[in-house]
């Protein structure tokens, strides 16, 4: 019939979470949310010098299910914990976080009776950022790692849902830690 | 057939009864994560309609503890945090923090060092102010203004990356002066960038003094008087745009300030124009102050003390001479301990009166570490501005009194 | 707290000592205008003055603090306007009694001059506050009440400032509070706190 040629022109044979990671990848819109010191440096990462929005697909957005990134830019303290947490379960699957500076990674500077020593405690964190604060190069980094993640998210394999996102996570930071040792 | 109208008593609704009648009124939760509160505020609201009939803003979302800290490590220990209070202007932070403890053991930086740290304070100020600028105006619906500010701001993050490493938080303060030499390249930066900005604040000026839709969210708005200003405690561009002249580089000078030639700008109306012409014209006055600082600035001597026992020795002689060596050692292990007493030293900060309170009880250790921020101080004025403001006005208030959530909160 | 002898430095040269920049008045208390204001109108309330660092610093009597405060705001010859600043010490560590002085800043725009005014009192001792006199003590007053658990008696609306609501465990910049607190996080839905990584580095 002569269709043949057609579609070995027009079709491309791959899986449905290729395009779809790769779509996530590249349009990560993440939840405009500073808390503390970090968050000035994520905006100047987002500001002209350093354009982290536009160059990587992504786009700050104000409200959290429109977001599928957070970034926890800041210290995290015992009263701001509960909204942290709602802010995560209020986006919508599939969403990743990243940690940004000492202080979400650990507690940073901050070992007192105020503050959560590290956002992990509270959420699940798919990439840590170090530094104090990191320098928009260093966030970078992060994302473009985090990137990589989302490349290998499996969504058909998985379950949808919280309960089974936050288990693979688990899993995978277990990957993480094995390949890296315990850490420090 | 035709249209069954339900019967019942229709409900009068007079003018007095809108007023009173309490369902009328709706809380409103503005925050904590709200990008125009500038970081973790929340405002409870109570409105009328579009009008706020009560407004309760609810802070310590950012609370951790830097007095505490301040109480349970040395003196030279705690000037990292001070960085992360007021986070945008972190060389001002050092530089109280330091005056107070150099007030309190007695020593001076010699006259190089002051003239830096003059230098570094204003640069510190432009900063905060264009981070204030940028993002006031893009609450009010001015994006592009925000482009701008951090653009300009950039150049003054190198001139701190260049001079101590940090863009950020920049630690750069230290007892007796600057333990680190000043990089060659830095005083034509700073000349530089004293070139180039006036141009840019013209540029910023053209785009918002005359810009209608900024007039008209900003003129009238959010007008303090006189006698509140005082009696509300504000300080900084707050009090200034009422019209009384506070400054606290004029009225208690520090540093070399009373060498230098400036003028306090100062409002009349008290609303957010005036607020920010006030600031407008303060950055001239430090691009001003800058240069006259490079001016004035001798291009050698000392940077730092190096015979005060309150001074960390300099880095060459410790790996040379033994009494160094031994100073040193004590210096960082055990700290120096000032001599019993208290002293409140007040600055100039970008938002106003940034006061350290240090009790010593004569132990390396402060005994108490008290902050006075500018900004958790005027924002008690909120309410007293929001009563009966439109609900859009909260933003612009909120950007007047320029806040910084690490510096309220602390 | 007596002048100890200074050591070291430049500004040890003779004649000039950094600290005298006159911003604080009259260096001895026998000269200072508010100091000798203050001891005729009220000779009971009146402890001691001590200056330290060329800083004046006004002890009196906590229950006529407020009183000694309006009349250093309103007398035309001294006009302290501005609160400057309202806090507390914790001094347990240096004396017995009574506990916590209460600290406030004053500065006279017209004058430009600062003093400092210092009253002494005991836990649970009602503190009169400045409420009535500076608007900008509200929260002032609300954090020393969140950080030291002061009450202070006339005080419009004293709740917690910086901390929960339903925060319970005490007050924490006195001085038997630890740094780290009493308890770690949990999070709500939690038994125990998630395990801290951090551990191994925290000093004793």
């Amino acid at each position: 019939m002569g269709i043949e040629d057609r579609f070995e022109k027009s079709i491309l044979t791959t899986s449905v979470d290729s395009v779809f990671n790769w779509a996530r990848r590249s349009s990560l819109w993440w939840l405009q949310f500073g808390l503390a010191c970090c968050a000035i440096e994520m905006i100047s990462a987002a500001m002209p010098r350093y354009d982290l929005a536009e160059r990587f697909g992504m786009l700050y957005r104000a409200s959290p299910r429109q977001a599928d990134l957070m970034i926890v830019s800041g210290t995290v303290t015992k009263k701001m914990a509960p909204v942290v947490r709602q802010l995560y379960d209020q986006m919508s699957e599939p969403k990743w976080v990243v940690s940004m500076g000492s202080c979400a990674n650990i507690g940073g500077p901050f070992d007192t009776y105020a503050v959560v020593q590290g956002v992990d405690q509270v959420i699940p964190v798919d990439v840590y950022v170090p530094g104090c604060p990191p320098v928009p190069e260093a966030l970078y980094f992060g994302i473009l790692e985090l990137q990589n993640k989302v490349i290998k998210y499996d969504t058909i394999a998985k379950k949808q849902g919280p309960d089974e996102a936050e288990a693979y996570r688990e899993e995978s930071r277990a990957e993480a830690q094995a390949e890296l040792g315990p850490r420090r | 057939m035709s249209l069954e109208i339900t019967q019942g008593t229709p409900v009068e609704i007079s003018e007095e009864r809108a007023l009173t009648d309490s369902r009328r009124q709706m809380v409103l939760n503005m925050g904590p994560q709200h990008p125009s509160t500038h970081g973790v505020m929340r405002v409870v609201l109570t409105l009328e309609g579009e009008t706020i009939v009560d407004c309760d803003p609810v802070l310590g979302y950012l609370h951790r503890g830097v007095e505490k800290l301040g109480e349970t490590h040395r003196y030279s220990q705690f000037v990292p945090w001070t960085d992360r209070t007021d986070y945008v202007a972190a060389p001002s932070n050092n530089l109280g923090y330091i005056l107070a403890v150099e007030k309190l053991c007695g020593i001076e930086a010699p006259e190089r060092a002051t003239y830096w740290r003059m230098v570094m304070g204003e640069l510190a100020r432009l900063a905060s102010h264009l981070v204030w600028l940028g993002t006031h105006a893009l609450d009010i619906g001015a994006l592009s203004m925000s482009l701008y500010c951090f653009r300009e701001r950039e150049l003054i993050l190198d001139i701190f990356e260049t001079f101590c490493g940090a863009r950020l938080t920049t630690n750069m303060m230290e007892m007796g002066g600057f333990s680190r030499p000043i990089p060659e390249q830095l005083p034509g930066m700073v000349r530089d960038f004293c070139n180039v900005f006036p141009k840019m604040q013209a540029e910023y000026e053209t785009l918002l003094s005359s810009n209608p839709i900024w007039l008209s969210r900003t003129r009238g708005v959010g007008v303090i008087e006189p006698e509140a200003a005082i009696s509300y405690s504000l300080t900084g561009a707050c009090l200034r745009g009422s019209g009384i002249n506070y400054d606290v580089r004029k009225a208690t000078p520090y540093l070399y300030y009373d060498r230098m030639e400036f003028e306090v700008p100062l409002g009349t109306r008290g609303d957010v124009y005036d607020r920010y012409l006030v600031r407008m014209e303060e950055m001239r006055q430090s691009i001003s102050i800058i240069e006259q600082c490079m001016d004035q600035m001798p291009t050698d001597g000392p940077l730092a003390l190096t015979e005060s026992p309150y001074v960390i020795p300099e880095h060459d002689n410790v790996m040379k001479t033994a009494e160094d060596m031994q100073r040193h050692f004590i210096w960082v292990i055990k700290g120096f301990s000032p001599p019993k007493g208290e002293v409140y030293q007040a600055i100039e900060h970008s938002k106003g009166e940034l006061g350290y309170y240090l009790v010593s009880d004569g132990t390396p250790i402060p005994y108490r570490v008290r902050l006075r921020t500018p900004d958790f101080v005027n924002l008690q004025s909120l309410p007293y501005m929001a009563q009966g403001a439109a609900l859009a006005d909260v933003v612009a208030l909120i950007g007047t009194i320029d806040i910084v959530l690490g510096s309220v909160d602390r | 707290m007596a002048e100890e002898e200074h050591t070291g430095g430049p500004a040890d040269s003779p004649g000039r000592r950094i600290w005298d920049t006159g911003y604080w008045g009259p260096t001895v208390p026998e000269e200072h205008p508010a100091i000798q204001a203050v001891r005729e109108k009220f000779p009971e309330a009146y402890v001691d003055a001590v200056n330290f660092r060329d800083e004046m610093t006004l002890r009196v009597e906590l229950p006529a603090l407020r009183e000694v405060v309006g009349f250093l705001r309103d007398d035309p010859s001294l006009r302290y306007n501005l609160l400057s600043d309202l806090t507390a010490v914790d001094m347990l560590r240096l004396r017995d009694n009574p506990r916590f002085d209460v600290v406030v800043q004053l500065y006279s725009i017209p004058r430009r001059q600062r003093l400092r005014v210092k009253a002494g009192f005991n836990d649970g001792d009602p503190v009169p506050s400045m409420v009535p006199l500076y608007q900008g003590a509200n929260w002032l007053e609300r954090e020393a009440y969140d950080m030291f658990g002061i009450v202070f008696e006339g005080h419009p609306d004293l709740r917690r400032m910086l901390l929960p609501d339903d925060w319970d465990e005490g007050h924490p910049l006195r001085k038997d509070y630890p740094l780290r607190g009493y308890r770690e996080y949990v999070q709500p839905g939690f038994e125990n706190p998630a395990p801290r990584v951090r551990s191994r580095f925290r000093r004793p």
